[in-house]
């Protein structure tokens, strides 16, 4: 199982660049792009909140899930 | 007292483990050069007696046991050795600020094992001296059990906090 990140898509969309989404939620570019290139293990709340504010989406729009069939890291 | 940087415990640490390790690495050197000179004395005493003023085969007495008791050291500076070695790569990890790497786990795990080897030497040269009736002292501590386990459950706690610091530095 895995979470896929649109977040590329999404800038595309809006037509912002990832130093200027960086520089509107107070996320450091190099956390931007972990989080871009599906490198993050995990999203805080708060930036997914800011990131939907400042993008004017849902966390749907960021985030997809992806069934590939590998099992969970959560499952022991 | 700082923990990390310039004065702090773990250079001061450092400095400590830095001359432990000049002082092992001779003592170690020269058990190595006697572990392999040792045996070889009887075919090179010969030749040693030609030389001007020396005599060495009327003092040379060597039995089976100073092999042992010779090779026992050897094992023993060898473990420090490495030990020391490990807690330097330690050291430097904690003062650079990033202690919890997993390479610090496998280095704690891997000076358990090197005392675990240490213990087994023991072992091994109290029944080698028992063969070549050889006066090896070996002091079977508790203690050094007891740190053994210490350091293992440190390693598998570096294990784990090495984990949630990748975790953490992975999240957004």
């Amino acid at each position: 199982m895995s979470i896929g990140v649109k977040l590329d898509r999404v800038l595309l969309d809006r037509g912002m660049s990832l130093t200027e989404l960086s520089e509107r939620v107070g996320v450091t570019i190099a956390n931007l792009s972990i989080l871009k290139t599906g490198k993050a293990k995990a999203i805080r709340f708060s930036t997914l909140e800011a990131i939907c504010k400042e993008l004017k989406c849902q966390p749907g729009d960021v985030l997809t899930f992806v069934d590939d069939g590998a099992p969970n890291d959560h499952d022991g | 007292m700082k923990a990390i940087g310039k004065y702090s415990l773990a250079s001061i640490l450092a400095w400590g483990l830095y001359v432990a390790r000049v002082v092992i690495f001779s003592a170690f050197v020269g058990l190595s050069i006697a572990a392999v000179f040792t045996p070889l004395l009887p075919f090179i005493a010969p030749a040693l007696d030609d030389l001007p003023g020396v005599s060495v085969s009327n003092h040379l007495d060597l039995s089976g046991g100073d092999y042992v008791e010779i090779m026992n050291h050897f094992v023993t500076f060898g473990v420090m050795l490495f030990i020391v070695n490990r807690l330097l790569e330690i050291l430097r990890t904690l003062r650079l600020g990033s202690p919890f790497a997993g390479e610090n786990a496998e280095r704690f795990r891997q000076v358990g094992f090197a005392l675990l080897l240490g213990e087994g030497a023991k072992v091994a040269f109290l029944i080698l001296g028992g063969v070549f009736d050889a006066d090896v002292d070996l002091n079977f501590e508790f203690i050094t059990w007891i740190a053994m386990a210490a350091v293992l459950v440190l390693a598998e706690v570096f294990r784990q906090g090495a984990k949630m610091k990748e975790e953490q530095d992975l999240t957004v």
